[in-house]
């Protein structure tokens, strides 16, 4: 299947309020795949991403940050990120993403409070990590994750001034990226927050460890890096599932690996379009012209 | 001794300052009572994940008066993420057998749900531990929880404080939920059996993954809230490779050969933990659940098939549980 009958099997499935659900079943907009399929439609469809900017725009909450689907609760989430990037090339959202970033700079892992600090540097070190690199959480008073962090730096990266209250911007930066690296599996690659538990190194997750990738595109020699990338070399041509397949592909090719023939395994994975999770299907989409992927991610020029 | 006025405002208000802390910690924090009159529970021998488990389970089932026809059947496995040669997830040919065996009895029809709890690519877990290929052959439907539609739901219990969570539709329109855990130790909660199971409910899109609220609010305390709001009808239990030592992902695979089924998910875990060599009063999340979720003391437990005996070898723990172990 081609990339424009992706294409439009990803328009089919838009709810008439202008968002995505996740699943194919259900009628309940979600951004997750509504950010997703914004950032494939690239330059098509224009009335179509036209609506879902103004659904975006509508779901945001009070504070600044965006929730998960419409009609959640309204302490904020992780795609305040994802949705700042979908909204990057939106001047009418100008406004609207500079508060969502604003409330992404006050939103950090519970461990950057001294109190919990002070408890994982003392009693509570089953799980190997440094307190003082901390990131974002998935959603607030939780502590910090790879993919919410990773997807804050991508987010926080697209600012083009750290000025007029984003001053903190460099700093929360920092650390996220240093948070990212302390968490690293010892074997290369990134689980789902740590590399050691109870003494024990955890297997990276090849979808994680790509979005950790992408968001330290701009350190392609940092020796956790490389490792990292060595492993998503080797464990990609035995994917068989597209959401990681697609995640494969993005950050290989950020980092400039071969991904010919990853793009060939994932376009033989059995009829896309029967694929019941819209994120994994714009993913697919994303994937396959990763080159302007890359660009709507920000991670290319 | 005469008590001047400032005596008595102290006194009263030490007295009540001391009632609202203490109060909390003796006043239930549930309104109801699910534990029926005798629960039933059937200890099933099972040494290979092979065919003959289809009869087996029949065989089993048979021991308990169910009636899901015209009902919709969820199972619910423990499907966390892949590592090779480890016993992490309800192996897919017992599972399988389950979703033959309703449909024998009648169901109208048969879903296998789960939300896994750290690897956010759900088909590639499916695909890697041998699900997808079963599920395709069989045509089950199956659902990632993690992302289905979500419905505001308040708690029935407040141990945890959440007032509410929002879960998934799936679940909660189901008519006859069967709880399908493999039995595994758990460095965070001692064991993980059909009631730890229902984190697998908490949907990862709205509350990450991990489900890191639930950890931050309290496992034994969320475990026990799940329970309460989304009732377990039936349990079978994975035992056939258990897991000891450090689980629930990189413990060691322990030869058990059990299937534990059960018609309350408080006697099906009391059991579970006797055959681990544990005492099921030492688990928080047992030994509360059997004041109202269902019956944890042998007494109010017909044991049927083979008995429930302590192992020769108890499963190895991490040393924070070692209190678990049976005298």
């Amino acid at each position: 299947m081609v990339l424009s009958e992706l294409s439009v099997e990803l328009v089919r499935r838009r709810l008439p309020c202008g968002g995505w659900p996740v699943l194919l079943s259900s009628a309940q907009p979600a951004l997750e795949p509504t950010c997703y399929s914004l950032l494939a439609l690239g330059t098509q469809a224009t009335d179509v991403r036209e609506r879902a900017v103004v659904f975006l725009l509508r779901a945001q909450n009070p504070n600044g940050s965006w929730p998960v689907f419409a009609g959640d609760d309204h302490d904020g989430s992780w795609l305040t990120s994802l949705v700042a990037v979908a909204l990057s090339d939106h001047v009418s959202a100008i406004p609207a993403r500079l508060k969502g970033l604003h409330w992404l700079l006050s939103s950090a892992g519970r461990e950057s409070n001294w109190i919990w600090k002070w408890k994982f540097r003392t009693t509570d070190r089953h799980v190997r990590f440094d307190p003082d690199k901390f990131g974002w959480p998935w959603f607030p008073n939780t502590v910090s994750w790879v993919v919410p962090t990773a997807f804050a730096i991508l987010a926080l990266n697209q600012l083009h001034c750290f000025c007029g209250g984003f001053e903190l911007a460099p700093s929360r930066l920092e650390r996220g990226v240093e948070m990212l690296i302390d968490r690293a599996c010892p074997g290369g690659g990134w689980n789902a927050g740590n590399g050691v538990v109870y003494g024990t190194a955890v297997r990276p997750h090849p979808d994680d460890t790509a979005i950790a990738l992408l968001a330290l595109h701009d350190r392609p020699q940092h020796p956790i890096v490389q490792v990292a990338l060595n492993y998503l070399e080797f464990t990609a041509p035995t994917l068989a599932a597209p959401w990681s397949l697609a995640w494969a592909i993005l950050a290989l090719a950020a980092h400039r690996r071969p991904i010919t023939l990853l793009r060939r395994a994932l376009l033989d994975v059995t009829d896309l379009s029967y694929v019941e999770d819209t994120s994994t299907l714009a993913l697919v989409c994303l994937a396959l012209d990763h080159e302007q992927a890359l660009v709507n991610l920000g991670v290319m020029p | 001794m005469s008590i001047t006025r400032r005596h008595f405002i102290i006194g009263s208000t030490a007295l009540g300052a001391g009632t609202s802390i203490c109060a909390p910690f003796f006043v239930p924090k549930y309104h109801f009572d699910r534990r029926r009159r005798r629960s039933r529970v059937a200890v099933l021998h099972a040494q290979l994940y092979s065919q003959q488990l289809d009869q087996i389970l029949r065989e089993g089932l048979q021991l308990f008066p169910l009636d899901v026809r015209g009902k919709t059947v969820l199972l619910k496995p423990n499907l966390v993420d892949y590592l090779p040669g480890n016993a992490i997830n309800t192996h897919p040919t017992l599972v399988m057998a389950a979703v033959e065996a309703f449909r024998r009895l009648g169901a109208k029809s048969v879903v296998v749900a789960e939300g896994p709890g750290l690897q956010r690519d759900t088909q590639l877990v499916l695909s890697q531990s041998g699900y997808q290929e079963s599920l395709r052959d069989e045509e089950v439907r199956f659902v990632d929880l993690n992302r289905d539609e979500l419905i505001r739901t308040p708690l029935r219990t407040s141990y945890s404080e959440m007032k509410e969570l929002w879960l998934p539709r799936t679940v909660l329109a189901a008519d006859f939920l069967v709880s399908m855990p493999k039995i595994k130790t758990h460095h965070w909660s001692g064991v993980t059996l059909s009631m730890k199971n229902m984190f697998g409910i908490v949907p990862g899109l709205r509350y990450g993954w991990p489900k890191n609220i639930l950890h931050w609010k309290g496992i034994q305390q969320s475990i026990l809230d799940l329970c309460a709001t989304v009732p377990i009808h039936f349990v079978i239990a994975d035992g056939i490779i258990a897991m000891e030592g450090n689980g629930p992902l990189s413990g060691t695979p322990r030869p058990l050969g059990r299937i534990v089924l059960a018609d309350d998910p408080v006697a099906a875990d009391a059991t579970c933990a006797r055959l681990m060599g544990f005492d099921p009063d030492r688990v928080t999340h047992i030994r509360v659940g059997a004041r109202f979720l269902g019956n944890g003391a042998p007494g109010h437990i017909d044991q049927v098939g083979h008995p429930a005996r302590l192992p020769t070898t108890p499963f190895r723990v991490v040393k924070e549980f070692e209190n678990l172990y049976a005298l």
